[in-house]
């Protein structure tokens, strides 16, 4: 490779891991609204698909490494992701050991980050030999997803019986677009749905507080207190092999494995499953949260890498839950991206290993470093200076933006449309995966009547 | 003075008022959506102000929105 596209790579993988330690310490931030909306940007702006990659995969390993953070310090999840660790973390807040969890979870997702890209290279080139198969068949594989990831979901009945009512929205609106003249017959829609549906959860929040009596309706609700534990300072740059016990490196390095393999799966799902599998046998419960703890960090991690790189590696179509959401822009952000072109088809396989190794090496030693050493210092920043509203106005206007790049004003109202009825969709129990799942499959699904 | 009594609302995880939400949600969109119009030039420009634009208004709203958080220090020994 080129030693410019190299330095590229660096100062891309430090801008990724700068940025993505702030945001993944803000508490409450959804994986998919705030990896997805940049990454895309950044696709649009035309930055080369080395640049894109190293970001996105830096981004990825610092925002994991940091939205434990708040688990820790004030027991707040970070992200989605982390939520499923705050028991375990409060378990060892009460055994008076807070700084406990910040090591052992950030030493769980350096072992998940090292098992999970030389994995995903072997699995990745084991699927490459059916890759033109899969790939004719997309239509059907995106529609069997929605399938099975409706009946994962918490509302299987509704899940199910959305899957081509939603498509036909999605592909209505298309079509509307190609009638009135307002996008060209050779371009579809993509990113603004997306984002519409990944929005969908705050809009209808925010319609429904419109509603006066709606919000008299809800208990009072004052400041959220957050109480952050001074502990001392620790120096050097600990070896995230020596803060685990053999036992926690080695439940969190075959987590991290299931994980891998199970990348077409939702990582939430696996890390509660494989997390409390593999330590629901330990009966001491500081060693037992410990464990716990280390486990599920690996494998969000893994997960999170492996559902990214495997399907880049063997199809550059967007073959699991990570693909179709956070790292959708990787796969697709017409024009730049489309899935017959994208990182899969500009890139060598052993080019997307040296770029992730790169990226993630970067982000684990800027990131590793500077949550050891500043964790506290980080939180307090954050939650004094950065206010969530602030958060949701950026995300808003990213969104608005965007549609009205993809179809002009028409669309700021149909990307509206569409995240009202996710947002409903999401509040009676269907899954993201699900409709994003059928925002692939809609032209060929609905193609069929 | 009357904010204090007013009740926040939980919106994607955290606490917020509804009226500094609007605020900031109103500068951002109009930022981002107002600099992605007015750009001048070709392709990536507009989307570029737009982005600029964006991150802007999330520094003015950061700057004139207070976070509705309480931190509360607790000295440990060790």
């Amino acid at each position: 490779m080129d030693p410019v596209i190299i330095v590229q790579i660096i100062i891309a993988s430090i801008l990724g891991a700068g940025l993505y330690t702030l945001i993944g310490i803000a508490p409450g931030t959804d994986e998919t609204a705030v990896l997805a909306p940049v990454t895309i940007a950044l696709v649009l702006l035309g930055f080369s698909p080395y640049v894109i990659l190293a970001f996105f995969i830096s981004a990825i390993v610092a925002k994991k490494l940091t939205d434990s953070i708040p688990v820790a310090v004030a027991g707040i999840p970070g992200g989605v992701m982390s939520a499923p660790m705050v028991e375990h973390a409060m378990t060892l807040k009460e055994h008076g050991l807070p700084d406990h969890s910040i090591k052992k979870m950030s030493s769980g997702s350096v072992i998940g980050t090292l098992v999970a890209i030389p994995l995903s290279f072997i699995v990745g080139s084991l699927i490459i030999p059916y890759a033109d198969t899969i790939s004719e068949h997309s239509g059907l594989i995106f529609t069997l997803g929605a399938v099975l990831l409706a009946l994962l979901a918490k509302n299987k009945l509704l899940s199910l019986l959305i899957i081509i009512p939603f498509g036909i929205l999605l592909q209505g609106l298309q079509h509307l677009y190609w009638g009135l003249d307002v996008i060209p017959e050779d371009t579809s829609i993509f990113v603004s749905f997306f984002l519409g549906i990944t929005i969908g959860p705050i809009v209808i929040s925010l319609i429904e507080l419109i509603d006066k009596n709606h919000r008299d309706s809800l208990p009072f609700l004052g400041k959220k207190e957050i109480q952050i534990k001074n502990t001392k300072k620790e120096k050097g740059l600990p070896n995230p092999i020596k803060i685990l016990d053999k036992h926690e490196t080695g439940s969190s390095a075959f987590g991290s494995i299931i994980g891998t393999f199970t990348f077409f799966l939702t990582p939430v799902g696996m890390t509660v499953f494989i997390g409390e599998f593999m330590t629901r046998h330990v009966k001491d419960p500081v060693k037992r949260a410990s464990r716990a703890l280390a486990t599920m960090d690996g494998v969000t991690n893994a997960s999170y890498i492996s559902g990214t790189l495997i399907p880049l590696i063997a199809i550059g179509l967007p073959m699991s839950p990570m693909a179709i959401g956070p790292a959708a822009g990787l796969f697709n952000a017409p024009p730049e991206f489309t899935p017959e072109h994208n990182i899969h088809h500009l890139l060598t396989p052993v080019e997307m290993l040296t770029v992730s190794v790169i990226g993630a090496g970067v982000a684990l030693l800027i990131t590793y470093y500077i949550i050891i050493r500043y964790a506290q210092n980080i939180v307090r920043f954050v939650f004094k200076h950065i206010p969530h509203e602030a958060l949701i106005g950026l995300f808003s206007g990213l969104v608005v933006m965007l549609a009205f790049m993809d179809a002009g004003l028409l669309n700021i109202f149909g990307t509206l449309l569409v995240a009202l009825v996710a947002g409903l969709l999401y509040k009676n129990g269907v899954n993201y995966g699900v409709m994003f799942m059928v925002l692939y499959a809609a032209p060929w699904l609905l193609g069929l009547f | 003075m009357s904010e204090e009594n007013k009740s926040l609302f939980d919106i994607w995880g955290d606490n917020v008022n509804l009226k500094d939400l609007l605020i900031a949600m109103l500068i951002c969109i109009g930022m981002t959506l107002g600099g992605y119009v007015i750009a001048p030039g070709e392709d990536p420009q507009p989307l570029i102000a737009g982005l600029v634009g964006g991150v802007i208004g999330f520094i003015i709203s950061s700057i004139i929105i207070k976070p509705k958080r309480e931190i509360n220090d607790i000295e440990e020994e060790s």
